[in-house]
């Protein structure tokens, strides 16, 4: 006993939960975790019940950086919204773009929460992921189909504009 | 901990406790049994397999569906709601124009939309105008939330229903103009 403690202190952090699982597991011979099938988000859980639960790992881009991101970027789309509302998109047009590119960022965002809320990929392993990545394809077809209507034709707040007073 | 399947505990209980009297008889009638009980010898790594089989068929208790309806998290899901049909109207009506630019042309569509009867004109400035200022104007809540504004529960509700009054008054005033 005295040897694995030593061993368990001596390695690191990452194994030492392992050499521990593996004395527990000598001790009792009750649990046979390995050969147990984990079902992801369901009654049966991984390992034993005093494993702790993984986390992803702590990265700003995924995590504080992200959400200032989308905080300010909501914040900008008010005054832009209203700027759009009294000016005509045809005498602006960078303002347009610019709000069409806010307003695509702003959509993608909201749908990957959805994703990330509905079907996470630790839940949903195939569908998850397929979804993330339908969502990535849809919003860059997006912003070529806003580009060129913005370049080709009149422009997002021009046509709603137009459609409105139709 | 030996998990074997056996069904004679209550019968034999029954035995011991009954009076001494009738006892070797109701032990005889008992112990010839009726139904034949299997006893099956497990190992004791058995017990988790058996536990996570009984885990799977166990039912989840309501939750979603009898939660009390409140404004905190029925704004919240509206203002997900509102966003995402919305951000739907603009990713497909893009993705619509990248397909087939000569039938979506801004022409086509006000064309289209000045062809509608009045009515439909109406409904469908509601529709649109409606969940444009929700979203809008709780936007603006959810950020004051963000900037650690309005986060009691006075806060909230009281933001709430201002979002709810400006919202109306709001659509009422896009669709009249």
């Amino acid at each position: 006993m005295a040897s694995s403690m030593l061993l368990r202190s001596m390695l690191p952090r990452t194994f030492a939960s392992a050499t521990g699982r593996n004395v527990l597991r000598s001790a009792s011979q009750v649990r046979a975790s390995s050969t147990t099938q984990y079902v992801p988000g369901g009654p049966i859980i991984k390992g034993t019940v005093n494993d702790p639960i993984e986390f992803p790992p702590p990265s700003r881009t995924h995590g504080s950086y992200h959400w200032a991101f989308e905080r300010l970027l909501a914040a900008s789309l008010v005054p832009m919204t209203a700027a759009a509302f009294v000016t005509s998109g045809s005498s602006y047009p960078v303002l347009d773009g610019l709000l069409g590119l806010s307003l695509v960022m702003h959509s993608h965002i909201g749908f990957d929460s959805m994703i990330v809320d509905y079907v996470h990929k630790r839940k949903f392993p195939i569908l998850g992921p397929v979804m993330t990545w339908t969502l990535r394809t849809a919003t860059v077809g997006v912003l070529v189909g806003v580009y060129q209507f913005n370049t080709n034709d009149i422009g997002l707040t021009e046509l709603i504009a137009k459609v409105w007073t139709a | 901990m030996m998990s074997a399947r056996i069904g004679l505990g209550s019968v034999t209980r029954r035995v011991a406790f009954a009076p001494v009297i009738g006892r070797n008889q109701i032990a005889l009638r008992t112990l010839i049994l009726k139904r034949g009980v299997q006893i099956q010898s497990l190992p004791p790594s058995a017990s988790e397999e058996i536990l996570n089989a009984q885990r799977l068929k166990r039912p989840s208790s309501p939750h979603f569906t009898i939660y009390q309806p409140q404004l905190t998290w029925l704004s919240s899901i509206a203002n997900r709601a509102t966003g995402g049909a919305l951000s739907a109207l603009l990713y497909g009506f893009s993705l619509a124009y990248l397909v087939a630019p000569d039938t979506f042309t801004s022409v086509n569509i006000v064309e289209f939309v000045a062809g509608l009867p009045d009515y439909l004109k109406y409904t469908g400035k509601l529709i649109l105008a409606a969940p444009f200022t929700f979203h809008f104007w709780n936007g603006l809540r959810h950020l004051s939330w963000d900037m650690g504004k309005l986060l009691s529960l006075k806060g909230a509700y009281r933001a709430g229903y201002a979002v709810l009054g400006a919202t109306a008054i709001s659509t009422v005033a896009l669709v009249l103009m």
